[in-house]
C-alpha cells in the first residue's frame, strides 16, 4: 500500500467534483429531497413520533449507505466515462489502492451529504440524530462497510458486462432501500421477501437503528449479526470483483475503454 | 545487453479468432524499436499485454526484470505509456492530471517533472489548461508528456501521432528523440507513419497475422523484401496477408 499513490486518487476525484456543480445534487440536494419526502411523509401519516423518527433515522442512516457506495462505483465510472481506465491500469496503482483512495473520498462526501441529511431533519422536523448516542457510531460503520461492498460488486459486473450494467449503480439501491427495511420493520414486507431481507446486513443494521430509537437495550445481536453478515458479504464481494478483474485482463475487456 | 522487456511466446485467443500467434519480443536498455503491421496484425494487443492489461493465455512477460503479472506493480514503475487515442480526463487541468499520474508513479519532485516535461515538447503554456479547452495534438503531447514524468527506462507509445498534423508531428518525433538521447530510455512504438519509424526506430518488428513476420533494422527488412524502404515493405506484406 502506497499512501501517495491512495491520495492521488481522493485528489483526482475531488477536482473533478469541484469542476462538476451538478454532482454535488448527489451530496446535497437529493439528501435534502430524500428528508422532506420522506420526513414529511413520516410525520403526515404517524401520530406516534417514534414511529417518525424510525423513518427519519432511516433517511439519515440510509445516506451513509448511498454516499458510500456512489463515491467508490460512480468514482470508478468516471475513469470509464473520461477513458482514463487504461492509463491507470498500466500505473503502478494497485486495485487495493484505487479502491483505498475514491473510498476515502467517499468519505468526504458522506460527511457532507449525511450532513445535510442531519441539519434536514434537526430543522424542519426537531428529529436530533446525535440524541441516539455513540450507540449508533458502530451502525454507521457498518452501513459505510455496507456501501462499499456493494460499491465492490457493482465494479464487478461492469467490468464483466461493460457500460450497459451501469444502472445498477443507482438502481441497486433501490432495490436495496424496501427490501433492507430502512424506514419500516421487514415484518411490513410480502411474507416471500421477507427470508431476503433477513439475509441482508443492511437489515439489520437498519433494524438496530430503530430499537435505538426506541431507547431499550443496546441492540448487540442486530448489531453482530449484521457484522456477520457484512464481513461473509464482503468476503464475496472481493472474490466477485476479483475474478471479473481477471477476466477483464483475459477477455482484453479493456479496449472498451480506450 | 540488459533487456528492459522480454515477451517470450505470446499468445492471445479473442471469441473471434487468434489475435496474436507466439510473439517475440525484446527490448534493449535504450533501444528504440518500432512495432509495425497491418490494422488487426495484433500490435495492440501486444503491446497490452507487455503493459500488463490483458492477460496472455501462453508466454511470459518481463519488464525491467520484474515478472508480469505477480510484479505488475513494480513492473508499472519503469513504464510509460501514451496512445494517440487516449483523452485526457476533461474536469482536470493539465498540472492536476500530471501532478496526479506524477505521484502514482512515485515522482519526488513532480512540480519540476512536470516543467521539464512540458518544455521538452514546447507547451509549457498548457500547464494550467483543461482537457476540454485542448486541440488533440495537445493532448497527445500531454499524454507523452505523462508516459515521461517518471523517467522510464521503457516508453511504449501506440500510435502517438496519428491524427496529428505534420508540424505537430514533427514535434513528437524531436521531442522523443531528445528524451531517449538525454535519459536513454528505450522506445517501442507502433505507428502506420513510415517515414518516422525510419527515423525514430533504430529496429523493427513486422507483425502480421499475430506473428512475426520480420525483425531487424529498417534496412535489412527494406533489402529482405526486396523494397525501396518501409513503405514498401508493409504494402508487399499487407497485400501478402489479404491473400
Amino acid at each position: 500500500m502506497n499512501a501517495l499513490r491512495i491520495s492521488a486518487i481522493a485528489k483526482r476525484h475531488w477536482w473533478v467534483l469541484k469542476r462538476s456543480p451538478h454532482r454535488s445534487f448527489d451530496i446535497v440536494l437529493w439528501p435534502v429531497v430524500d428528508t422532506l419526502t420522506f420526513g414529511s411523509l413520516a410525520i403526515a401519516y404517524q401520530s406516534n413520533q417514534t414511529r417518525a423518527f424510525y423513518v427519519l433515522a432511516g433517511v439519515v442512516l440510509w445516506h451513509v449507505l448511498y454516499q458510500a457506495q456512489i463515491a467508490v462505483s460512480a468514482g470508478f465510472l468516471e475513469e470509464t466515462w473520461s477513458r482514463n481506465l487504461l492509463s491507470l491500469m498500466v500505473s503502478p496503482v494497485s486495485e487495493a489502492e484505487y479502491l483505498l483512495g475514491t473510498g476515502l473520498f467517499g468519505l468526504f462526501k458522506l460527511v457532507l451529504g449525511v450532513g445535510g441529511v442531519a441539519l434536514t431533519a434537526l430543522l424542519c422536523y426537531s428529529f436530533d440524530i446525535t440524541s441516539l448516542g455513540v450507540g449508533l457510531l458502530p451502525v454507521i460503520v457498518l452501513l459505510l462497510l455496507c456501501g462499499w461492498v456493494i460499491a465492490m460488486l457493482v465494479i464487478g459486473i461492469v467490468l464483466r458486462y461493460g457500460s450497459g450494467a451501469e444502472a445498477l449503480v443507482w438502481g441497486i439501491l433501490f432495490v436495496l432501500m424496501p427490501l433492507s427495511g430502512t424506514f419500516f420493520p421487514v415484518s411490513a414486507l410480502p411474507g416471500v421477501l421477507q427470508p431476503v431481507a433477513q439475509a441482508l446486513p443492511t437489515t439489520h443494521a437498519f433494524t438496530a437503528a430503530r430499537e435505538l430509537v426506541d431507547g431499550g437495550a443496546y441492540p448487540w445481536d442486530q448489531v453482530l449479526l449484521s457484522a456477520g453478515l457484512t464481513l461473509a458479504a464482503g468476503a464475496a464481494a472481493v472474490w466477485y470483483v476479483t475474478a471479473m478483474l481477471r477476466l477483464f485482463r483475459r477477455r482484453g475487456y479493456v479496449t472498451r475503454y480506450s | 545487453m540488459t533487456l528492459v522487456l522480454a515477451a517470450s511466446g505470446l499468445v492471445k485467443e479473442y471469441r473471434r479468432g487468434r489475435a496474436v500467434d507466439g510473439v517475440d519480443l525484446t527490448v534493449a536498455e535504450g533501444e528504440r524499436v518500432a512495432l509495425l503491421g497491418p490494422n488487426g496484425a495484433g500490435k495492440t494487443t501486444t503491446l497490452l499485454m507487455c503493459l500488463g492489461v490483458v492477460r496472455p493465455d501462453a508466454g511470459t512477460v518481463t519488464v525491467a526484470g520484474h515478472t508480469l503479472p505477480k510484479h505488475r506493480s513494480k513492473a508499472a514503475q519503469n513504464v510509460g505509456f501514451a496512445a494517440g487515442y487516449l483523452p485526457l480526463p476533461e474536469r482536470l487541468r493539465v498540472r492536476e492530471y500530471l501532478g496526479m499520474y506524477g505521484e502514482l508513479y512515485g515522482v519526488r519532485d513532480s512540480k519540476r517533472a512536470i516543467a521539464t516535461g512540458l518544455e521538452r515538447f514546447g507547451i509549457g503554456h498548457l500547464e494550467g489548461a483543461l482537457g476540454t479547452e485542448l486541440s488533440s495534438g495537445q493532448k497527445t503531447l500531454i499524454g507523452i508528456v505523462k508516459a515521461t514524468l517518471h523517467a522510464p527506462a521503457l516508453l511504449v507509445l501506440d500510435e502517438p501521432t496519428a491524427s496529428l498534423d505534420p508540424d505537430v508531428s514533427a514535434r513528437v518525433r524531436a521531442g522523443l528523440e531528445s528524451l531517449c538521447d538525454d535519459e536513454g530510455t528505450a522506445l517501442l512504438i507502433t505507428s502506420h507513419d513510415m517515414r518516422e519509424v525510419e527515423r525514430l526506430a533504430q529496429r523493427v518488428v513486422f507483425l502480421l497475422g499475430g506473428r512475426v513476420a520480420a525483425d531487424g533494422t529498417s534496412e535489412d527488412i527494406a533489402l529482405r523484401y526486396d523494397r525501396a524502404d518501409l513503405e514498401g515493405v508493409f504494402l508487399h506484406l499487407a497485400e501478402e496477408s489479404r491473400r
